[in-house]
């Protein structure tokens, strides 16, 4: 790597690499991998806008900037939990603060049987075989640069696992809370998430933040689904709107696996969201839907690539922005279907909303198809709202403003529509019309 | 295969026949059927003229000898080593969904031209005229009956216009590049590269560098053109480039269609085609421009055929103005091709309709871009891809909506059509607003041919493969219907020709 992309950035994180103490050093395969993605992450430093994964979203500005190691003060900063509570949600929890588990306020004890869930840090001080697949990964495409840094650099994280054909009735809850530290902090999370054969699970995962701060995170999320498994995974992102954090899901279903991923994008200055979901096993399907609601200046770029593989395979996609002020709303959704891939029905939508001269859109739906029994179809549009609707409404006494957003709310609700859980889709209406553009 | 063969035979009939005597006895009539069975890509034979060629290579020399051979003034000769030198500086480009080896730009000759110059059409090589007329071209007589006006290039220099007095009356100018650069050097260095300028692209740089001729058309203030332009386009020679520069001007109020054929003969070297054609339109102006693309497309294992790589643009500099851009791509081994719009005019309108159909081993990457700048402007794009074989068929395109795009508007449809198990058919649409009272709307399908709508026809006594023609017919319909009527007839040809041995 030339010295000119030494950036500030590379920089720190290097400094970081060198003086961590992470759990399971020392484990052969461990150290090898994260050995050869910092090899990688010097290599490759930050991408910029010339690479097509990256193409909507410049790290120029990131890549001047320097974050510190960790937060001495992760294991005993004071957390008001009632803040974040989700109606409805009670059941066993993992808490992170800053990057560190936070034992005092997790709830994993008493678990159902057929369920593990643990800390990364604990695990690696195990047994830690069981991940080696997950954690031996090497990130070869130069666009996961910060998945190679979470390979370098993440100390703990979630391993979660549902024992064969369990069935787990209460929702799993992941709380990540961000706090302000005496300087920027990057930290870096790791989940392995395994469902058993015809296991079945809900989780929702939040990200929160107890003030402003400028902190950047890292995520990066496995989740493999056995024949027949079911997953129901929610992500509420609230975090600081000063704040950088790139997610990094990588899906696998094995056949007549069913998952639906839903993700609420409220929070961030810049959020980078990648979900690449694989269709392994035949009659597998996968739902997904998200929504982001920008104001201000904030940037949010998700990458969805489904991939189907098997015989079969049922994919459909739902997804709403809305960009309002300076923002920047940036969307990719690219449906693969492989060769040999018969009765693959892959259908995706991408609608938008524009409210502001200052605010930008980026969609870009992708169909890539090798197979020719197949019915694949995505649509997009960037638009306003419905003159005739807003006229429907102020015809009926609702000022403008109100009748906006009511309509806005709606049309963005549309994603959630499906989700069983009341609660859960009471909690995002509420964020939804806090965050947006009202009276 | 022996029961696909007899239609086959037919489709292929079909197209050795007069167009006006389609009758069932004459397909039938077992000496033509012979005959068309010995030619699968009927524009694939070599013309024996005496050729002159610039040696192969490509240096400031090479560049400075062909502006020369040309008689080019100062001017031209140092545009185009402008252009040359920003070339080098460029890397190949390599985001599309190509699979191509480098291109040897050293081992291409960059000027070839028949021996003897014509000066009329009467002293034009009577092997050259039969050329054309095996392509069908209306040049000479043949024009003046299917009331068209030609401007042939054949291998880099123009060797005949027709229709010149009537269209001079009208004040039209249509003539060969070089010609306009001798004869108008205000209008070609007013508008040439102002569109595409000369370090746009690597392909559009090196075609400023080495283009050896093209049409040039200007259409004065308030003309409606009287009769359809028309250029013919087809590669002779043996390891040459075709790099032809197309610019075509429309004054305030002017309109004039204008239509491009290529043909290229059947050889086993990739041959390499990188044009360039500029479209401005003024206030009110409006363009319509319509391709049939029929390179030769490399045989069924991807051995030969054309790399076609072209920059195609329009700009709608006045208000009002309207650029329409139909394409029927059936040929060449790669196709690189993005005909856009630059709709800068106040409510200037931007179309793109385009089939484009892969068999074989074919690659195509094509698709349009809309940018919108003006108040009000409008573009609407319709892109229909077939695979079949073991091609692949990807739409690219950009609609941008910018900042001052009051009230834009787009509309894309992208469908895309398999035949066969082991084609790619890929939609990678782009789409970048920043202007919130703008509506892109973008729709995309990918199917295959139906079981049901096949076993219909099939049951109704039509073969299998007639009746998949009548389905791609159906499905280019929309196209189809905005060429000029007798490209229609000729597309869908291609598109019977071209798909042959695709089903079954």
């Amino acid at each position: 790597m030339s010295e000119a992309q030494r950036t500030p950035f590379v920089e720190s994180l290097l400094e970081a690499a060198a003086q961590a103490q992470l759990p399971g050093s020392g484990i052969g395969w461990l150290d090898a991998a994260r050995r050869e993605n910092l090899d990688a992450f010097v290599a490759g430093g930050l991408p910029d806008t010339r690479m097509e994964a990256w193409k909507y979203t410049a790290l120029r500005a990131l890549g001047q900037r320097r974050f510190a190691a960790g937060d001495a003060q992760a294991s005993t900063r004071a957390i008001e939990m009632d803040r974040y509570a989700l109606a409805g949600i009670d059941g066993p929890s993992l808490v992170f603060v800053n990057g560190v588990f936070r034992q005092d306020l997790s709830r994993a004890d008493n678990l159902p049987a057929g369920l593990t869930l643990q800390p990364l840090s604990q695990v690696l001080k195990g047994d830690a075989e069981p991940l080696r697949f997950a954690l031996s990964r090497h990130y070869r495409d130069g666009g996961d640069v910060f998945a190679r840094l979470n390979a370098v650099l993440a100390g703990d994280g979630v391993v979660l696992r549902v024992a064969a054909n369990a069935k787990i009735a209460q929702t799993v809850r992941l709380l990540f809370v961000g706090a302000p530290a005496d300087a920027a902090l990057a930290s870096h999370v790791r989940q392995v998430i395994e469902l058993g054969e015809g296991a079945e699970l809900s989780l929702v995962e939040q990200h929160v933040a107890t003030d402003s701060h400028q902190n950047l995170g890292t995520q990066v999320t496995d989740i493999v689904l056995r024949q027949g498994a079911k997953l129901r995974h929610v992500t509420l992102q609230d975090a600081s709107d000063a704040s950088t954090l790139v997610r990094h899901d990588s899906l696998q279903l094995d056949a007549e696996a069913h998952a639906a991923m839903y993700a609420l994008e409220l929070g961030g200055s810049l959020v980078r969201h990648d979900l690449h979901a694989v269709l392994a096993g035949d009659k597998s399907r996968l739902d997904t839907g998200g929504v982001f609601a920008l104001r201000g200046r904030q940037h949010v770029d998700t990458q969805m690539s489904i991939r189907h593989q098997a015989l079969n395979t049922t994919s459909e996609s739902v997804w709403r922005g809305v960009a309002d002020e300076r923002s920047r709303g940036v969307f990719r959704g690219a449906i693969v279907v492989a060769e040999g891939a018969d009765g693959s029905d892959a259908s995706l939508s991408s609608k938008n909303l524009l409210l502001s001269a200052q605010a930008e859109i980026d969609t870009k739906p992708e169909l890539e198809i090798y197979a020719d029994e197949v019915k694949a179809a995505h649509g997009a549009t960037v638009g306003q709202l419905d003159e005739r609707s807003l006229f429907y409404l102020r015809s009926r006494g609702i000022p403008l403003a109100e009748a906006r957003a009511m309509l806005t709310a709606a049309f963005c609700r549309a994603v959630f529509e499906s989700l069983p859980d009341e609660g859960l889709r009471e909690h995002i209406n509420e964020r939804l019309m806090a965050q947006l553009p009202s009276a | 295969m022996t029961n696909a063969h007899d239609d086959t035979k037919n489709t292929m009939t079909t197209e050795t026949t007069e167009r006006s005597d389609l009758s069932a006895t004459t397909l039938r009539d077992n000496a033509e059927v012979a005959e068309a069975l010995g030619r699968r890509y009927e524009a694939g034979f070599v013309t024996d003229i005496e050729t002159e060629y610039l040696p192969p290579g490509l240096s400031e020399d090479i560049v400075r000898q062909l502006s020369a051979l040309k008689k080019e003034p100062e001017w031209m000769t140092e545009w185009r080593l402008k252009a040359y030198r920003h070339w080098l500086t460029m890397p190949t480009p390599d985001w599309a969904k190509l699979n191509l080896k480098p291109i040897d730009y050293q081992s291409i000759s960059y000027y070839a031209a028949p021996k003897s110059g014509p000066k009329s059409l009467d002293e034009v090589d009577p092997k050259l005229l039969e050329t054309y007329d095996k392509l069908g071209v209306p040049l000479h007589e043949r024009a003046k009956l299917a009331g068209v006006a030609v401007d042939a290039v054949f291998d880099s220099v123009s060797v005949g216009t027709t229709f010149r007095k009537e269209l001079a009356e009208a004040g039209v100018i249509f003539c060969s590049m070089s010609e306009a650069i001798r004869e108008h050097p205000e209008l070609v260095q007013k508008y040439l590269g102002s569109v595409v300028p000369t370090g746009d692209n690597f392909f559009a740089a090196l075609n400023s560098a080495v283009f050896s001729d093209g049409s040039f058309v200007f259409i004065p203030k308030g003309v409606r053109c009287p009769m359809e332009l028309s250029t013919y386009f087809r590669i002779n020679a043996i390891n040459t480039g075709q790099f032809e520069r197309t610019l075509i001007v429309c004054e305030d109020d002017a309109y004039v269609s204008y239509l491009e054929g290529c043909t290229a003969p059947m050889r086993d070297e990739n041959q390499l085609h990188a044009a360039v054609v500029e479209l401005v339109a003024l206030e009110r102006a409006q363009i319509k421009y319509s391709t049939v693309q029929n390179w030769y497309p490399g045989d069924e294992n991807g051995v030969g055929g054309i790399y076609n790589f072209v920059t195609k643009r329009g700009d709608c500099r006045g208000n009002d103005s309207k650029i329409s851009w139909t394409q029927v791509e059936t040929g060449s081994a790669i196709t690189w091709k993005y005909p856009s719009c630059v709709l800068r005019g106040d409510r200037s309108v931007g179309e793109f309709y385009s089939v484009a159909l892969t068999h074989h081993r074919q690659q195509a990457d094509t698709g349009t871009k809309m940018i919108h700048i003006g108040k009000g402007t409008k573009s609407k794009i319709v892109s229909k891809g077939i695979s079949a074989g073991r091609s692949s068929n990807s739409y690219r395109g950009l609609v941008k909506v910018e900042k001052g795009a009051e009230g834009a508007r787009n509309y894309t449809q992208c469908d895309s059509l398999l035949i066969g198990k082991k084609c790619g058919a890929h939609t990678f649409p782009y789409m970048e607003v920043k202007n919130p009272t703008a509506i892109v709307e973008h729709e995309a399908t990918t199917s295959k041919i139906s079981d049901d709508q096949l076993f219909y026809c099939r049951s109704r006594g039509i073969g299998e493969e007639d009746a998949v023609s009548m389905i791609v017919d159906g499905f280019c319909k929309q196209v189809f219907r905005e060429l000029p009527m007798e490209f229609a007839v000729e597309a869908k040809k291609l598109l019977e020709v071209s798909l042959e041995g695709a089903v079954g």
